[in-house]
């Protein structure tokens, strides 16, 4: 029966590539303390786009896709990334962001920074979280390598030189 | 090596086995799903995503070890997903709405009117009185004429809706029939012949198809220019050979049972006279033909829906009573394409959507950290290709992974150029590798002359053929022309 090695195979393979992570994730913050992090973020998504005046246009988008923690992964290995957003091609862009990792578990922030779109460059706000996350604070920062629209308006796009840091509150935090 | 035709036994023992058979995968089947749903789920990964790849992984796993048919396989993966609150309803059926499934389906259509109306009949024939000597000659002339046609359309899609109804009429012209096992395979042969040859043209041309224009442009932020000379100078040493050589391959791998036919130009002569002039069906259906063929070559520049001109064919075709109502009614086989094409197409899009496609790519490229160029080249590229099972949309899986598996290559210190070229062209050629590896290969799948073990099997064996050649002839080459 090849077919069914071809079948055991290829689940085994891709099976493989999600197992145990090639850095040992460290430990959740503890209270008060202060880690970096860095990474990739792909995600894909959809963006309905209004054209104002010329040279002018405004949309709202939602995004979601995997972040991979990479070097010093203060973080854990990776989240499952989720932002809904509104970019203005003059104002620039804001966003709500959600990151939910294997167990369930969500860290929150806000987006600024430039309209959404190639090169353009995001700032983010870490405002709290749940489970082991409750009470995280921190910044990060992006920049989107491609975003890449195709004609049935779903987008696509690669952040990287993701790196930020979080802590910890000193009192009251949860592990 | 190649696929056998299947031997003959009695049906008691062919039942017999053939019910343990199926006991056994069927029941590998649930293992499997079971658990992969219970296995902890990987750090980085959400719950929901883990559990739709357990449930997607196994769809297509029971498909690949034929424990059930695609169809029964989408149809238990939806409602496992829904069911169990993974997917809700809406992202699960969303692949219903979808432009390119809905284009698939309509084509289907088209194509049942270009043999009704006799006009498939009469291409075949004049066909086969040029390139009918042999079987081998007719799959030439399917690679010959796709790979020429290519560059105008920009959908492989689109022009599997005009390259199958021939490939249908030369198929019916030589007397095989889906139904009848001592035909069977030289209709099967000319069908994989129409999934290799889509597979392979589409890597030829950058206008071929829609995915091309996409991994250009991801390919410009990493500081590559493509344009369509310097596409084609890149891939016409690599595409040409497997346009060349695949025929003769696939007839090795798939023998179709009748090789010599030194009589079928003159009878199919002899036919074409007793036809007589075109037939009032005939000119409706080749008109609409010509205007829909136009309507997908211009769909970029005057910005026309793709799906849109084969609705309007299929009315215009419906309208002039060149097809009935009768007819469409009769297409069953189209309702289950439609079925498990859309399901699937979901499902997948869904998997990519919860980041688990960009999260194994990622964690699988990760881990060639270390190794030198040339084995990250290759296995990137095979790992590349690799991943395309899980994958109902080529563009989705560019859009997913083309970017990042470039980067880790630019990284791990590959030209630029080459791992670019060598992953873009792979976009085209891995799309052979399943059934539903592109919205192009269902309308052939769903002619029903080969089963589901042999799309398989004659997709994986193509796809490392294509993966070779582009490897061993694709890579000196490029470093010749574009490093």
């Amino acid at each position: 029966m090849p077919r069914s090695w071809l079948g055991v195979a290829l689940v085994l393979l891709f099976s493989t590539a999600c197992s145990g992570p090639t850095v040992e994730p460290r430990s959740a913050p503890a209270p008060g303390e202060t880690r970096t992090f860095e990474g990739t973020w792909s995600a894909s998504g959809s963006r309905q786009t209004l054209d104002l005046e010329p040279g002018h246009r405004a949309s709202i988008f939602s995004l979601s896709g995997s972040l991979l923690l990479t070097g010093e992964r203060g973080l854990g290995v990776g989240f499952q990334g989720n932002v809904i957003g509104f970019s203005d091609s003059k104002a620039g862009g804001t966003g709500q962001c959600v990151w939910t990792d294997d167990r369930g578990d969500k860290v929150f922030s806000q987006l600024r920074g430039e309209s959404l779109g190639t090169g353009s460059h995001v700032t983010g706000t870490i405002t709290g979280g749940t489970g082991r996350y409750a009470g995280l604070t921190g910044e990060y920062e992006l920049h989107w390598q491609y975003v890449i629209e195709t004609d049935d308006g779903t987008i696509s796009g690669r952040a990287v030189g993701l790196k930020g840091r979080v802590t910890m509150p000193a009192a009251g935090a949860r592990q | 090596m190649s696929v056998p035709p299947p031997a003959t036994v009695a049906p008691s023992v062919v039942a017999f086995h053939s019910g343990r058979r199926d006991l056994i995968t069927r029941g590998a089947t649930l293992a499997l799903a079971l658990g992969l749903w219970f296995a902890p789920i990987p750090e980085g990964l959400t719950a929901q995503a883990w559990h739709l790849f357990a449930i997607f992984a196994s769809a297509i796993f029971s498909v690949i070890v034929t424990a059930f048919p695609l169809l029964t396989a989408a149809l238990l993966a939806a409602a496992a997903a829904i069911l169990t609150g993974t997917l809700v309803p809406a992202k699960a059926f969303a692949g219903f709405a979808n432009g390119s499934v809905l284009l698939v389906v309509v084509a289907f259509l088209v194509a049942s009117s270009v043999v009704k109306s006799g006009l498939g009949r009469r291409i075949s024939f004049l066909v086969v009185s040029a390139f009918g000597r042999s079987t081998l000659g007719l799959a030439y002339s399917i690679f010959l004429t796709d790979a020429a046609i290519a560059p105008a359309f920009p959908s492989n899609t689109a022009r599997s809706g005009v390259l199958f109804p021939i490939v249908l009429s030369l198929a019916q012209g030589t007397g095989s029939s889906p139904e009848d096992e001592k035909t069977r395979r030289l209709g099967g042969y000319l069908m994989f012949c129409g999934i290799a040859s889509l597979a392979v043209s589409s890597a030829l041309w950058l206008t071929a198809t829609s995915v091309n224009p996409i991994g250009v442009e991801i390919a410009r932020q990493f500081g590559l220019k493509i344009s369509f000379g310097s596409w084609l100078v890149a891939a016409c040493v690599p595409a040409l050979a497997a346009v060349l050589l695949l025929p003769s391959v696939l007839y090795w791998l798939y023998p179709p049972g009748v090789s010599a036919t030194p009589d079928a130009p003159a009878a199919a002569r002899a036919a074409l006279r007793k036809m007589g002039p075109l037939s009032r069906d005939e000119k409706v259906v080749a008109v609409a033909f010509v205007l829909m063929v136009t309507g997908w070559i211009t769909a970029g520049t005057l910005k026309l829906d793709l799906t849109a001109v084969a609705f309007g064919g299929l009315g215009a075709l419906l309208a002039t009573s060149v097809l009935t109502l009768d007819d469409i009614a009769h297409e069953g086989g189209t309702l289950a394409t439609y079925l498990w094409l859309a399901v699937l197409f979901a499902m997948s899009g869904q998997l990519n959507e919860l980041g688990f496609m960009s999260y194994v790519g990622g964690r699988l490229s990760a881990a060639l950290a270390g190794v030198s160029w040339p084995a990250a080249y290759v296995a990137l590229l095979v790992l590349y290709v690799l991943m395309h099972y899980l994958f109902v949309s080529q563009s989705s899986q560019v859009l997913a992974l083309f970017g990042v598996f470039v980067d880790v290559g630019m990284r791990a210190g590959v030209p630029t150029p080459l791992m670019a070229f060598a992953l873009l062209f792979a976009s085209s050629y891995f799309s052979a590798i399943t059934p539903q590896g592109g919205s192009q290969n269902v309308i052939f799948v769903g002619s029903g002359y080969l089963t589901q073990g042999e799309l398989y099997k004659l997709g994986a064996l193509t796809t490392i053929f294509c993966l070779l050649v582009f490897l061993l002839i694709g890579t000196p080459w490029l470093f010749l022309v574009v490093h």
